[in-house]
């Protein structure tokens, strides 16, 4: 599976997190919303969305984000022995799960990730993901979201 | 800064008190009318799902600010009392901007019904609750729901709901046309031998008043409008306050406290401007600032006589606090029922507003406003279903437009110790003590709420839905949106707050108009009472206060 490389990211220019922070976080939210047949989280730039928001609405999460990313990355690394990025799409949602079913620590971190995914992927293209409105053009709203939506 | 004195103060500018300055001031009085809000316009908020008044994760649309403004709360379970912040659900935030709530609501126009002004004498209190009648009856409010369905203006079809008592005048507009999802739910009813009907709007359904008619639009509930066809205070009655010249609308500026005399009377309020303190004295004051915020006021406006805030001395400020004990449910159906088109709620039942066997009230039922991409992803799944990963990216291409929600307002029963009240120890930007809630929801509201949420699952099913499943309100917080009771309207001055005419028992030249008064918050969205009962209190307070000019 092909993950853009961390040189490649921080030319992508963030504004809070540091690019090792991006490529885990990009490794969430890939297995959050994952591409199929539609884009998933990942094209449609939710790791902008949520760089975006740390240095504005979320910004009081900007402290769990750093704390809590490698801490996750590091308790994949000894449930598997490898590191998020290392792992396939299959192979890191079972140990997602694992988290999530409170198996491993950082549910409540996870669970953090998982809405904040779904605001970027769901929310207005304006706010630094879903990119052209692929969730919208997914769901079948693309027309109704893009009249009123908010591109603007 | 002391400023000139004017007839009266208003305070909140929401759907109490916008009906009361117009009323004010068309009656020849001088009103200042403080909104600790902006006047809003639609341009500045547009049609964002996450910065709305249902979704606010990026911010409050229609404010207030999470810096400067802050709660304490400890409900249902919780062990630990904690700060809770406006763009947080449990804050309970109704808005705060010219038209308060009515600015960005979903607009539902509900009288109450008869028995839900006799809660007490047609169901008797249940153990822990202080069930109450209303001072006034359904007639007493007919004229006035009239006068705001025509006023504010309303749709809706006269004589269709079966449980409505009788009305003096038809709506001033037709209903809104059934959604798609509408007419699959009204044709289920009717097997069902329930009575379906449009539900009334505070929306155009046609050009009124010189603002166009609805065109539609799914950003509905929890936006502003983007034609100016939503009826809030803010377009209607507000903007004919400000044009008679007499009302000073004067936004951005937050109450302190009322200041009284030796004799307890009010002499003005003091607010804050910015930083700056002000005093504006007149000659009676009105209280609307919502059922969280005005309880505050009336609690922090303490003097020699008003030791315990004003209107306290029966210790009744910011009890019975209530909202609704919202239930329900939802339905996948094997075909679209979605159609995309605003405000999307569009059909009702009132068959179990009451009578219901062992339960005390109910609530009307109607289908769902139209649910955006993200609140449908975070909160419309069966139990057990994957939240994410590609099953929940599977669910939402495949069930958005093939499913429907069905919900009821259930009335609560009021409860003595769910309240608001002030920690002086805890302080907002300009150092005035912050609301503090606590309470726990009446065990009869989860009762009655399994109740309508089994209804709204019959319902679904009858139309076909192949999975359903329900919704129960929780025991916890309530308040929210609907907030009211913490100024109860009542005869008794030990056991209520405020008079039929919504004076205060203590202090003659003082008023409450907004959601507090209710003594009971019926089975429905309050907004139209709230304004029938503002008008009902402004026609008796220029009787009152109309004569001798400052």
């Amino acid at each position: 599976m092909a993950l853009p490389a961390a040189s490649a990211l921080a030319a992508a220019g963030y504004q809070v997190l540091s690019a090792g922070e991006a490529e885990i976080l990009i490794t969430l939210i890939d297995a959050i919303v994952p591409a199929d047949q539609d884009p998933g989280a990942k094209e449609a730039g939710v790791v902008h969305f949520i760089d975006q928001q740390l240095a504005g609405a979320h910004k009081r999460f900007v402290g769990r984000y750093r704390t809590e990313l490698p801490k996750l990355d590091a308790a994949c690394r000894a449930a598997t022995g490898k590191g998020l990025a290392e792992l396939g799409l299959r192979e890191r949602t079972a140990f997602l799960e694992r988290v999530d079913q409170g198996e491993v620590a950082g549910g409540a971190f996870f669970q953090l990730v998982v809405d904040h995914t779904m605001q970027g992927f769901y929310g207005a293209p304006k706010h630094g993901g879903n990119r052209d409105g692929v969730s919208w053009r997914m769901m079948g709203i693309e027309k109704m979201m893009g009249r009123h939506g908010g591109h603007a | 800064m002391k400023l000139d004195a004017v007839d009266a103060v208003v305070i909140g500018s929401g759907a109490g008190g916008g009906v009361v300055a117009k009323e004010l001031a068309t009656a020849g009085l001088r009103v200042a009318l403080l909104e600790r809000g902006r006047l809003q316009k639609y341009s500045e908020t547009g049609h964002d799902e996450l910065r709305s008044q249902r979704t606010t994760v990026l911010g409050n649309a229609f404010g207030p600010d999470d810096e400067r403004h802050v709660r304490l709360i400890q409900v249902g379970d919780d062990k630990e009392l904690r700060e809770t912040l406006p763009s947080e659900g449990s804050y309970g935030n109704v808005a705060a901007c010219v038209g308060g709530g009515t600015f960005s609501f979903g607009a539902m126009a509900w009288r109450f019904l008869e028995k839900d002004f006799r809660m007490r004498s047609t169901y008797g209190a249940p153990d822990g609750s202080t069930l109450e009648d209303w001072p006034v009856t359904y007639e007493d409010l007919e004229p006035f729901y009239t006068k705001a369905e025509w006023e504010i203006g309303v749709s809706g079809k006269a004589g269709a709901n079966p449980f409505e008592p009788r009305r003096s005048k038809p709506y001033p507009m037709p209903a809104l046309p059934y959604s798609k999802e509408g007419t699959v739910l009204r044709a289920a009813a009717e097997r069902l031998k329930w009575h379906p009907f449009p539900i009334p709007m505070l929306i155009n359904s046609v050009a009124y008043q010189g603002r166009p008619g609805c065109i539609r639009c799914p950003h509905c509930v929890g936006f502003a409008c983007e034609v100016n066809a939503k009826n809030s205070t803010a377009v209607t009655v507000i903007a004919q306050a400000v044009k008679t010249g007499l009302c000073d609308l004067r936004t951005e500026c937050v109450a302190k406290e009322i200041l009284t005399d030796a004799q307890g009377r009010a002499t003005g309020v003091a607010y804050f401007k910015g930083r700056e303190l002000m005093e504006q004295p007149c000659r009676f004051v009105v209280v609307s600032a919502s059922a969280t915020e005005s309880p505050r006021l009336l609690l922090n406006s303490k003097s020699r006589l008003h030791p315990k805030g004003l209107g306290n001395n029966h210790d009744w400020v910011g009890r019975n606090l209530q909202g609704h004990a919202y239930s329900g449910a939802y339905g996948l159906f094997r075909q679209e029922v979605f159609d995309g088109l605003g405000p999307a709620a569009s059909i009702a039942v009132c068959d179990f507003n009451h009578g219901n066997a062992g339960l005390k009230g109910g609530a009307m039922m109607a289908n769902e406003f139209i649910r955006l991409p993200y609140l449908f992803a975070r909160s419309v799944r069966p139990p057990g279903a994957p939240r994410w990963g590609l099953g929940h990216k599977q669910f939402q291409r495949q069930q958005y437009k093939r499913c429907a929600g069905i919900k009821g307002p259930v009335q609560e029963m009021p409860v003595f110790t769910n309240r608001v009240e002030v920690d002086e120890r805890r302080k907002d930007y300009w150092g005035i003590p912050v609301a503090k809630i606590t309470g726990k929801r009446h065990p009869h509201d989860i009762e009655a709420g399994r109740f309508i949420a089994d209804r709204a699952a019959e319902w679904l099913k009858e139309a076909g839905a192949e999975t359903v499943w329900k919704t129960v309100a929780g025991k916890g917080s309530t308040g929210g949106q609907h907030q009211a009771g913490t100024c109860r309207m009542g005869v008794d001055a030990k056991t209520s707050v405020v008079d039929r005419y919504c004076r205060v028992h203590e202090t003659d030249n003082v008023y409450v108009v907004d959601g507090s008064v209710h003594v009971t918050n019926g089975g429905f969205n309050p907004s139209l009472t709230i304004l029938a009962t503002a008008y009902w209190a402004s026609h008796h307070m220029v009787k009152q206060q109309g004569k001798v000019k400052a």
